[in-house]
């Protein structure tokens, strides 16, 4: 068996969809300007339609075109929201494969490292176990919800951005930038739990955060001991991390502003050990994204575009 | 010099009493000496721990290339108790002579065995799934099993007890892996061809397995002279 595989290696059985990661470099990368982001998204329609076609997905890009991605992306979650329930079906669904992603990424570590101290590999292996019940309580709750596997398609963007070949930047990608994103979006959709009352996902997700934050203390003991003695080392380390962190910003839909769609949960990230200096970087990356106006502005001119191919469409077919 | 006495064992303070009776247990009746002294105790554990770290790591290396998502999952767990079990054998080398460094250090019985283990690791494909979890649970994991009670059994029951210890709580654990690892396995074999299938993997790693002696390198010598 090889060391080191690339994402699209990941095996999956019949019932998921391999969605397209490129549309989510894009999105990581949008600046705060309308025009800019009709042009970077409205060229990828074809892709986007291709990824969700089959999928409970479908029917809102039929609605607002490939703009759809900003509506689920963006706007903090709502139970009284237009199509609430598939936009938390969603989110649900990204978050179980972002676990299995998370479930594969640290196994690997225990096959790619062979030589990695043993401590590690404990950390590591109970990692994998961590995950794999994330992955059973995430599926559990897309069907508590009314969901399925494979409702949604999946990018295995996560596992692409994270697993470098070095364990110093792996434990960086994977246990403190995406782990740590993890615990701003629970943090999340523990409040959405509160305000809907559901008791079942509050109590299943505070556990999956406990386990997290050990996760990401994982990460910031083991890029601590991979890098002593060479702070070029641990500065190229800290650089991959910001690079997954700006990523998964999401342009700017995880960010401390005040209408993001996921606030950073700066108690939880001290309790795992990110430094007050850490978070405060973080908000000021992900500030750098398109502002919710915005977005909503340049949704409206997609959704506008894809009813005009619509229409241009229908009567194509009509004559 | 005067004689130094104790509380309670002078001529006039002595009680007596009947052995055990204070806790009201039985004699024990457990005898000195097993098959194996401290050396060859501190080898065997060596075997073992490689055996447990190796389980561990080519499973971790599988999950992301087995598509069924429940054997994902259910291989997080034998992961994560692989991982106990070879760090409890860690643990047990230095009370057994052998260094506080010995601790993350395992060592195959010998060049065939691990080869064995190579042999173990190679499935790699999505579309090997059967290959892969046949390998460990229809013939690795029983010979632990077989070994680590024949070492139960063998070695000094007083002196090695806490070797008994680790692997009684080890070969629990093992025993569910196997059983979760078949049913799967039976699950997955749904017709004569992928039956076919996993019997000639079994077959081919248990005639390697059995070449190299086994975990310890020496499974044949022990079950001939325990016959």
């Amino acid at each position: 068996m090889k060391r080191f595989i690339e994402h699209e290696e990941l095996a999956r059985d019949s019932r998921f969809i391999r969605g397209n990661n490129a549309q989510a470099t894009v999105i990581a990368s949008l600046p705060d300007d309308v025009d800019a982001i009709v042009n970077a998204i409205d060229p990828m329609s074809a892709v986007i339609e291709e990824g969700v076609r089959g999928t409970a997905a479908e029917p809102l890009y039929d609605a607002y075109g490939p703009g759809f991605i900003f509506t689920i992306l963006n706007e903090p979650l709502d139970p009284e929201a237009p199509a609430a329930l598939t936009r938390l079906l969603f989110r649900m669904h990204g978050i179980f494969v972002g676990e299995l992603q998370a479930l594969e990424g640290a196994a690997r570590s225990l096959w790619d490292f062979p030589d990695a101290p043993w401590e590690f590999k404990m950390n590591m292996a109970r990692q994998c176990w961590d995950e794999a019940r994330h992955v059973q309580i995430f599926e559990k709750l897309l069907v508590h919800l009314g969901g399925d596997v494979g409702t949604f398609p999946e990018n295995t963007f996560l596992f692409e951005c994270a697993c470098s070949e070095d364990p110093a930047m792996r434990v960086a990608g994977v246990n403190r930038g995406l782990e740590g994103l993890a615990c701003d979006v629970f943090r999340d959709m523990i409040r959405y739990a509160q305000k809907t009352g559901d008791e079942v996902m509050e109590q299943a997700i505070d556990y999956v955060l406990a386990d997290e934050i050990t996760h990401v203390r994982f990460g910031s003991e083991w890029v601590k001991e991979f890098t002593k003695n060479d702070p070029g080392y641990l500065e190229r380390t800290q650089d991959f991390r910001r690079e997954v962190d700006k990523q998964f910003n999401f342009g700017g839909a995880r960010s401390n502003r005040s209408d993001a769609a996921i606030q950073i949960a700066v108690e939880d990230r001290l309790e795992a050990g990110f430094s007050q200096s850490e978070i405060d970087e973080l908000a000021s990356l992900s500030d750098g994204g398109p502002s919710r106006e915005t977005l909503i502005a340049a949704g409206q001119v997609l959704r506008e575009r894809h009813e005009a191919r619509k229409a241009e469409k229908g009567k194509e077919a009509s004559s | 010099m005067s004689e130094r006495m104790y509380p309670g064992i002078g001529p006039d303070e002595r009680t007596s009493f009947a052995a055990y009776s204070a806790f009201d247990i039985p004699e024990d009746l457990r005898e000195l000496h097993g098959r194996y002294d401290v050396v060859a105790v501190a080898k065997r554990v060596r075997n073992f721990r490689y055996a447990e770290e190796w389980i561990m790591m080519m499973m971790g290396g599988w999950i992301a290339t087995v598509p069924e998502v429940p054997v994902k999952t259910g291989l997080g767990k034998v992961i994560w108790e692989g991982a106990l079990a070879a760090d409890e054998f860690g643990k047990r080398l230095p009370e057994l002579r052998c260094g506080r460094r010995a601790m993350a250090s395992g060592e195959p019985s010998n060049q065939g065995f691990a080869d064995f283990i190579q042999s173990l690791a190679e499935p790699e494909t999505p579309d090997l799934t059967i290959e892969k979890l046949t390998g460990i649970f229809d013939v690795f994991l029983p010979h632990l099993v077989e070994v680590y009670e024949l070492h139960m059994r063998e070695t000094d029951q007083i002196s090695d007890a806490p070797t008994i210890e680790i692997l009684d709580v080890i070969v629990a654990r093992k025993k569910r892996h196997i059983t979760w690892g078949q049913e799967v396995l039976d699950r997955l074999c749904e017709t004569e061809a992928l039956r076919e299938r996993r019997r000639n993997r079994a077959d081919t790693l248990a005639s390697e397995l059995k070449e190299s002696g086994g975990v310890t390198g020496s499974l044949e010598i022990e079950r001939d002279n325990l016959n």
